[in-house]
């Protein structure tokens, strides 16, 4: 939906206040109300859908496999796929750096190890049904309820091949997978997540809705692990397909805001996502 | 884990079961989808609910009730059904097959599934009785049933479910067949051997037994009770078995890993007949075999089993050995020596793989070095068993030692341990049970192997049936029969229901134009003046053939074989009957036929003065019986005469007789012996056999003499025009089928099979040697080995040829490059089997394919997939080999029995020299004899020079004697019954 000018000048107006006005009113620090889903799709490792309000929907698909590790670069693979835009494209490329990236900065993998030799692999497969606005926050907070639920075979076999190659086996009775989460013994197990700013004036906003962002001054994309904010922090224009007038460059305070705002309310966001998990009834396959 | 999708209440269901399947070190999630039915009849003719909602299967027929209305009664009490479970089967299987009980069975599907994945064997004779409805057999498919199947609970092992869901069905059997439903109270028996999941049966209400318990119920237990198998709890209980202990198995995962890194092998065990504590592995990354010294290393592995082996350290690699050891000489007193038990410690470090490369490379090498006379170059690998892939277990004939009964007398009907003595002497004494040992002294019986634990010296095992008396000749048949996995049972009902209704009195139909699509395609030949050659009294004829002068100076040869696969259509009960068999087994005084006899002694063999259904082969040849054109068709045709090879030699030979069919016989004779020319210029190989031929009494069948097999040129005759049948077939049919053809290649015998040979040629008779080059320069260079002083030299050397040779193989086109096709022996390019459809099953798919190849018919697909083809290929490989080794066992039995009632002297040659004794082969009776150093003379004195293969002695006159291997020795031969074994053995002694 593309605003007039009466609109965009109404809107500007709204968020540039001392306390921002949001037309959904929310807060500042607020995200948009979304349901969620975990482990239902029965031939997954771990699976997570997310819908918003909006009819936002992506669903990520947590798949293992064993590899040997001097084989291996990368132990996390994403594809991601958004409808109605190209693989090839700078946008879903841009989504797909950013999110491997993160994950291969900010993931335990010396809990994917299953011997000396062997190793799991995840491949994380996410698909964007449909989206209004910037989709990243909403692919990486399905990735985390989907990491978060990811169980693996239980291996059975001796876990020393230092000197005697053996050939991984596993359980064959798949309620012996163990959590992914609960393999990671002495730290609890949280997956980086992206969070999404829009700046207007010296105001920021957690999680900008479409018609927010054709009106924001810039977008901060904010990195979150372990309780804390961290690298990378990138800025970006949210509004990707629209002529964006407002646009313009990024002051520093504004960062340092931004960084204090996501240190302060986030640890909220990963605490509701948990609780979800908690409170999913966790029946395989029940919402087709 | 398994969820309902639905309640299990409301319609059909859907239940998705989860596991995780890890193959090849990986780990899948998988995901299935079950169905289950609420329409599964009970198959018991008791049953009046199930009869009412039948359904027809995806056929089209309804479902049989085959569950008798009046089952068994059990001692006094109800009648009963019986519920199994796998272990019941896998042990007990004979028992199931007995004709004394086990009537109106239930199988659950959940039992034949676990049967299927342990013991496939075992799942088809179980498939087998239910599929004979003799003994009322029936399998429930309980796990597409509603009300009898179970979900694998959270933590629940596999096993732990599926005992749960036999428990499960067995109650709800109960229920169904109980609660207003059937006029009389029916009870339903749960055999089961597991201890735990009877108890937890009784507590659901389920009658469960064990299986002796079991047949102790029964009104004719006294008979049965000695059939029951041993379970392991019974001989712990009975004996503590504690004498030794074999080192475990490694894990399934250690196995794959070090197979796929290198350092672990796995091929198939062979056991020396010469020493059964030495075994040797051919595994495709050395060139010799690994030896295997010891039971420690050899682990509990049977001959012939899959083993996995692993290489042991350098200082342990050992030559062969060149000593005899027979476990009859050692085992009486139960202290086999083995030669490293004590100081066999490298048990106690790892070694690391990498190390392990570095000996497999190391072993490489040795291996690969060829005939060097430094001593520490003949060291060969030696390696231990530390896994079995799989068991070669079969039923075993043998008899019962008769030192293991003990003597007294008031043991009465208690079952006691005893030993029994296998015929095959490469395998290992087996301890089984039994009230009869007394009875049973004397007598062949089968015996069944049930487990080897690695805390018992032997293998336990359990008595399955007497055959006889020993030395009887029934007796020996069905043991040399059984020993060699052939079988000879009648062909079953459904084999013979699919012989042509008309039986005996199918004939070729008077008109041949009688809208028969392919009796149009069939080209009449009944003109041609074909006759047959044949062994004398040869009843099933596959083959004949005819010739005639064309006008332009050629000649039209035909062969024409038997049209076999006429009658048996692929994929039926016959088809598989015959391809199971795979051959015909000829035994002295007995043939095992592949299909039944209507078809192969009748409808199917060309006899004289009939017509009958062909498929020819015919080449215009031109004067030096060059191919100038060849043709493929089904034809009718009528045979002219039927002779022996020695009445048309004899006819060929008389100059008087000048008819149409004399002359064509001199016409496929003269072409013939070009044939054969051409072969032997092109390097096919002459070699020899042994072979003789047991002449049998007419009228009492006791064998009279022994005979070496006589040759005349009509043999030749129909053997070349086979073999040039059998090469354009080949052909025609690998043109046709690229990937699948069926084919026969014969591979050039590897170096290292004639090494031994060759040094003893070198040693012993200067400037003689075997080359290896071609199949042409070996068989001149056999030519040239001519001794001049004893004719009879180069034929021995010709029979120790053979044994050097590889066994030729069938194989589906697509698993070899053409330039493997290769026949060796034939030196032909390709070739295979057509000729004789009636006894081997490789000419039936052959004649499938060609007359697919001439667009007669499509051929079925199972000889168009790869697979499918592999797998045919494999068995009657088996088959054919099996046949063989039964064969020559018979003439071996018989030569033993003509050898019993002539003692006679004889000459013969030492082909082996051994540290403690020489064998000796004797051409007369083609038999081969050991004489082992103290039947020589004195033992101590004896002196043995591994390099010149010779043996210096005194003898028991004192004087000394020197024995080398090639020598001409004249022996004493008798025949002796070893009482331990119980079997006939040529006894020679040296004169």
């Amino acid at each position: 939906m593309i605003l007039s000018p009466a609109e965009r000048s109404y809107l500007y107006d709204s968020l540039t206040q001392t306390t921002p006005i949001r037309p959904d009113s929310r807060s500042d620090h607020q995200f948009r109300p979304l349901e969620a889903k975990t482990s239902f799709l029965p031939a997954s490792n771990g699976s997570a859908r997310i819908r918003l309000m909006d009819g936002s929907e992506c669903i990520v698909s947590v798949k293992s496999k064993v590899v040997l590790r001097s084989q291996e670069n990368n132990l996390i693979e994403c594809d991601i796929d958004v409808a109605g835009h190209r693989d090839d494209s700078n946008f879903v490329t841009n989504l797909s750096f950013n999110l491997t990236n993160l994950l291969s900065k900010n993931f335990p993998f010396q809990y994917l190890r299953l011997t000396s030799k062997y190793t799991f692999k995840l491949f994380i497969d996410c698909i964007v049904i449909s989206h209004s606005s910037y989709p990243l926050s909403l692919l990486s907070l399905t990735c985390y309820l989907a990491l978060k639920t990811t169980k693996l075979p239980l291996l059975v076999s001796d876990v020393n091949d230092e000197e005697i190659e053996e050939q991984p086996t596993f359980s064959d009775d798949w309620d012996n997978a163990q959590l992914l989460s609960s393999m990671i013994k002495d730290e609890s197990f949280s997956p980086p997540i992206f969070i999404t700013l829009g700046v207007i004036g010296l105001n920021l906003i957690f999680d900008p809705t479409i018609e927010e962002e054709q009106v924001l001054e810039n977008g901060l994309i904010i990195s979150w692990h372990n309780n804390k904010v961290i690298a990378p922090i990138s800025n970006m224009n949210l509004a990707a397909n629209s002529n964006n007038a407002n646009y313009k460059g990024l002051n520093n305070k504004i960062i340092i805001k931004g960084i204090s705002m996501v240190n302060k309310y986030c640890g909220a966001v990963t605490h509701a996502l948990d609780t979800l998990i908690e409170q999913d009834d966790g029946n395989d396959g029940a919402i087709f | 884990m398994i969820q309902d999708r639905k309640r299990l209440s409301s319609g059909l269901t859907v239940t998705s079961k989860v596991f995780v399947r890890s193959r090849n070190g990986g780990a899948t999630k998988i995901v299935r989808e079950h169905y289950l039915r609420n329409d599964i009849p009970c198959y018991s003719k008791l049953c009046n609910k199930c009869q009412l909602d039948l359904k027809p299967d995806s056929h089209g027929q309804l479902p049989q009730f085959i569950l008798s209305e009046e089952p068994q009664k059990l001692g006094k009490g109800q009648r009963h059904y019986i519920v199994l479970d796998t272990n019941i089967i896998l042990h007990a299987i004979d028992l199931l097959e007995n004709n004394e009980c086990f009537f109106d069975v239930v199988i659950p599907q959940t039992v034949l599934d676990e049967v299927k994945n342990r013991s496939f064997p075992i799942y088809q004779r179980i498939r087998s009785l239910v599929k004979s409805e003799e003994k009322r057999f029936v399998v429930f498919h309980n796990e597409f049933c509603e009300s009898t199947y179970v979900n694998r609970e959270k933590n629940e092992s596999i096993n732990d479910r599926n005992d749960r869901a036999i428990r499960k069905f067995s109650s709800w059997f109960k229920e169904h067949l109980n609660k207003d439903n059937s006029n009389i109270p029916i009870s339903i028996v749960l055999i089961c051997n597991d201890r735990d999941n009877r108890d937890k049966a009784k507590k659901e209400g389920i009658d469960a037994r064990g299986l002796a318990e079991y047949i102790d119920a029964l009104p004719n237990a006294d008979d049965l009770r000695d059939l029951v198998p041993n379970e392991q709890e019974s001989f712990a209980g009975a004996e503590t078995i504690n004498e030794t202990s074999f080192p475990e198995y490694y894990s399934t995962s250690r196995i794959m890993g070090g197979v796929k890194n290198g350092t672990l092998y796995q091929g198939m065990l062979n056991i020396s007949t010469y020493n059964f504590l030495e075994g040797s592995v051919q595994v495709p990354a050395f060139k010799k075999p690994l030896l295997i010294l010891g039971t420690k290393h050899l682990n509990r592995a049977f001959n012939g089993d899959s083993v996995i082996v692993e290489l042991l350290p350098k200082d342990k690699w050992r030559e062969p050995s060149t000593t005899i050891i027979e476990e009859s000489n050692i085992g009486v007193n139960d202290n086999a020596d083995d030669e490293d038990d004590e100081n066999d410690v490298e048990n106690t470090g790892i070694i690391p793989d990498k190390e392990r490369q570095l000996l497999a490379q190391e072993a490489m090498k040795v291996t690969s070095v060829s005939n060097e006379d430094d001593k520490s170059k003949r060291l060969q690998p030696t390696a231990k068993v530390v896994g079995i892939m799989r068991r070669s277990w079969r039923y075993y004939v043998g008899q019962i030692a008769p030192s293991s009964v003990s003597n007294d007398h008031d043991t009465g009907n208690v079952s006691k341990n005893c030993f029994v003595i296998l015929m095959d002497k490469v395998l290992p004494k087996i301890r089984i049970r039994t009230r009869k040992a007394k009875e049973l002294l004397g007598q062949r019986i089968v015996i069944a192997v049930d487990s080897w634990p690695s805390t018992s010296k032997y293998p336990q095992g359990h008595f399955v049936r007497c055959l006889g008396e020993i030395e009887s000749a029934e007796a020996e048949t069905e043991a040399l029969l059984l020993e060699h996995d052939v079988e000879y049972r009648p062909f079953s009902k459904n084999v013979l229901d699919c012989l042509p209704k008309e039986g005996a009195n199918w004939t070729v139909p008077q008109n041949l134009d009688n809208g028969d699509e392919q009796l149009a395609k069939r080209k009449d030949l009944r003109d041609k003046l074909v006759c047959s050659i044949d062994p004398p009294n040869c009843v099933d004829i596959d083959d004949a053939l005819h010739a005639q002068q064309l006008p332009n100076g050629n000649y039209e040869v035909g062969v024409h074989i038997a049209d076999v696969t006429h009658f048996v259509r692929a994929n039926t009960a016959l088809d598989n009957e015959g391809a199971a068999r795979g051959t015909s087994v000829y035994l002295v005084d007995k043939r095992i036929d592949m299909l039944p006899m209507l078809l192969g002694t009748n409808l199917c063999s060309l006899k004289p003065y009939v017509d009958r259904y062909a498929f020819s082969v015919i080449w215009e040849l031109d004067e030096d019986a060059n191919i100038v054109n060849v043709n493929y068709m089904k034809s009718i045709i009528k045979s002219r005469e039927a002779f022996s090879y020695e009445q048309a030699q004899l006819r060929i030979d008389d100059k008087s007789q000048n008819d149409d069919l004399t002359k064509s016989m001199r016409i496929l004779l003269k072409l013939s012996k070009k044939l054969k020319q051409k072969r032997l210029d092109a390097g096919a190989l002459n070699l020899a056999s042994p072979e003789v031929k047991v002449h049998m009494d007419s009228e009492t069948s006791d064998p009279g003499e022994v005979e070496i097999k006589k040759l005349l040129e009509t043999n030749s005759l129909v053997e070349e025009f086979m073999l040039f049948a059998n090469i354009s077939v080949a052909r025609k049919i690998f043109d046709a089928y690229p990937q699948t053809a069926m084919l026969r290649r014969h591979a050039p015998p590897p170096a290292t099979n004639f090494e031994t040979l060759n040094e003893m040629l070198r040693v012993r008779k200067s400037g003689m040697s075997i080359s290896l080059e071609s199949s042409k320069s070996l068989a001149d260079s056999l030519d040239r080995c001519v001794d001049p002083k004893d004719p009879y030299f180069n034929t021995l050397l010709r029979i120790l040829s053979t044994r050097c040779m590889m066994a030729a193989e069938y194989f589906p086109s697509g698993s070899y490059g053409y330039p493997e096709f290769r026949h060796y022996g034939l030196a032909v390019d390709i070739y295979t089997h057509f000729t004789s459809p009636i006894r081997r099953y490789c000419d039936v798919v052959a004649h499938r394919q060609l007359a697919g190849a001439i667009a007669y018919e499509n051929l079925d697909l199972s000889h168009r997939d790869k697979n499918k083809m592999e797998l045919i290929v494999k068995n009657i490989n088996k088959r054919h080999r099996n046949a063989q080794f039964a064969g020559r066992a018979s003439i071996e039995y018989y030569v033993g029995q003509v050898m019993r009632n002539n003692e006679s002297t004889q000459e013969g040659y030492v082909i082996k020299c051994f540290n403690n004794g020489i064998v000796v082969l004797v051409p007369k009776f083609g038999v081969e004899g050991l004489i082992k150093l103290d039947m020589l003379g004195d033992a101590d004195s004896a002196e043995y020079n591994e390099d010149k293969f010779e043996l210096t002695f005194a003898d028991f006159s004192g004087k000394k004697r020197c024995v080398a291997v090639f020598d001409k020795v004249t022996v004493n031969i008798k025949s002796i019954k070893d009482e331990i074994t119980g079997k006939r053995k040529a006894q020679l002694i040296l004169q």
